[in-house]
């Protein structure tokens, strides 16, 4: 069929992904890692309510009839992941602006009495990590439920969770190493960097049994993966996905953790890591996305 | 038992005029680049001197199991009890998941409404107990609609009478186009 879905789909993809991420890198460094994380809580927090809010409003302009858009909000559809993903999308970008003013300095934060925030603070960083969760995999079920070649794929929610935690800690580690205030420590990145390599790692293997199990299901199934592999879409998928967006990033962060990268290079090559990953998550949407519209059933 | 709409299919009765189309379009106001039904060529098979071409009409198969209706949001696209799949426009936001659900490619965006746009079964015509505008203008006879549960329809004999074969089965959407390959020479009696 013609595209149906285009770049605002994946754009959409993306952002609600790398939001989610971010969120939850916040959540669990201020959780688990406390004062020693304090930076990297911080930048998650002030990151992950953009992106998805400019996701939305490119999905809500690519609709049809943008102005009925609250028909979404008129009901509950359980068979359709759009309909539910509506309201956990809504809920979930509301409450990460609560969660962003919760960590705004003190002089900016009107309302509210400090210790009070700090408690709320903390049950928010509890309660979002699921409220990610499902955002990041919701995405899958998505484009499941259309059962297209590729879109069915029972491993696509794991895989944009997967990514999308990938790209959040990616963002994460990038903001907070460009920002001259509240810079990420040596300690943090180094956690964070570990945390990302392993998730490249898992990523890989998740696309790698993808494909797997795609070639070996039914004719048509087998015919959209070898689009990605020698097909139409075999450079963005080799060389923008695993050459760029996996494999040297996965590289770059290896040698980091060994502390084999000379000191005055560690800057520019964390930077540069971290922008691969999100060039890389974005382009595992797209071609999930365009790859599944433009192979049908036969 | 229940009403169950659907259509027969008879290709070898099909001369690819597209009469059909151009009812529809006419009929259903329905704005040009894009149609709600269609007829495929199966391009020229065989070797010569024994050639042939297949001609496969075709539009909403009004599926058992509408994945386009389990997959919306809003409730607009719905599966009604007679088994015609419908849009209803006042809810429809014109999110195209139904779109890329339906495994036919049955449905488009309408650029005048925005909404989501599909074969009705022409149900206004129904209502004043007329046919489909496809079957009504089909030269050949090909297209046939009817209920597929009442055993004294057209579309039921024809069923009962010749092999009939469905699109995309294993996808499991229960389409309600049958197709018949062989010849027909006379369409039975029926409602
Ligand atoms: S043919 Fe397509 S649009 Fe029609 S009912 Fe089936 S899935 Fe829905
Ligand atoms: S385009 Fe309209 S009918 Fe189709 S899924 Fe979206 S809201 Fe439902």
């Amino acid at each position: 069929m013609e595209l149906t879905w285009g770049l605002m789909i994946v754009i959409y993809l993306f952002t609600a992904g790398l939001s989610a991420g971010a969120m939850i890198t916040s959540n669990l460094a201020f959780l688990y890692g406390g004062q020693e994380f304090e930076r990297v809580s911080r930048w998650g927090a002030y990151l992950s309510p953009f992106p998805i809010s400019l996701g939305l409003g490119l999905l809500v302009l690519d609709l049809g009839s943008p102005f009925n858009f609250y028909q979404l909000f008129l009901t509950l559809e359980l068979s359709s992941p759009m309909s539910y993903g509506s309201w956990i999308i809504l809920f979930f970008t509301l409450l990460s602006f609560g969660y962003l003013y919760l960590w705004l300095p003190q002089a900016y934060q009107k309302v509210g009495q400090t210790l009070q925030l700090e408690r709320w603070k903390k049950r928010l960083a509890m309660l979002m990590p699921f409220l990610s969760i499902a955002v990041a995999s919701y995405t899958g079920l998505l484009l499941n439920a259309a059962v297209r070649p590729i879109w069915d794929a029972p491993l696509l929610p794991i895989l944009f969770l997967i990514s999308a935690l990938s790209t959040g800690v990616a963002a994460v580690i990038m903001i907070s190493n460009l920002s001259p205030w509240k810079r990420a420590r040596h300690k943090e990145l180094h956690v964070l960097t570990k945390a990302d390599a392993g998730l490249i790692i898992l990523e890989c293997l998740i696309i790698l049994i993808m494909i797997v199990m795609g070639r070996s299901s039914s004719a048509s199934e087998s015919m959209a993966f070898s689009s990605l592999l020698v097909g139409n879409y075999v450079w963005v998928f080799w060389l923008l996905i695993v050459g760029l967006g996996l494999i040297i990033p996965l590289f770059m962060e290896l040698m980091e953790l060994k502390g084999k990268i000379p000191v005055k290079w560690v800057w520019p090559v964390t930077i540069s890591s971290s922008f691969l990953v999100l060039f890389g998550g974005f382009f595992v949407r797209y071609v999930i996305t365009y790859a599944g519209q433009t192979n049908s059933w036969f | 038992m229940t009403v169950r709409m659907g259509f027969v299919i008879i290709t070898s009765r099909c001369i690819d005029c597209d009469a059909c189309m151009v009812a529809c379009r006419s009929e259903n106001d329905v704005p040009l680049g894009h149609t709600r039904n269609w007829v495929k060529s199966s391009g020229v098979q065989g070797q010569f001197p024994r050639v042939s071409e297949m001609f496969q009409p075709g539009n909403c198969m009004h599926c058992d199991n509408p994945p386009c209706v389990s997959v919306c949001p809003t409730g607009a696209s719905q599966k009604r009890s007679d088994g015609i799949v419908i849009v209803e426009d006042k809810k429809c936001i014109g999110c195209k998941y139904c779109l890329t659900a339906c495994p036919y490619d049955a449905r488009f965006s309408n650029s005048e409404t925005g909404k989501a746009d599909k074969c009705t079964l022409c149900l206004h015509r129904l209502e004043q107990g007329l046919e489909p505008a496809c079957v009504q203008t089909c030269l050949g006879k090909s297209r046939q609609a009817g209920d597929l549960n009442d055993p004294s329809s057209v579309v039921s004999r024809l069923i009962a009478q010749y092999p009939t074969r469905i699109l995309l089965k294993e996808v499991g959407t229960g389409p309600n186009i049958y197709y018949i390959d062989e010849a027909v020479p006379d369409i039975p009696d029926g409602k």
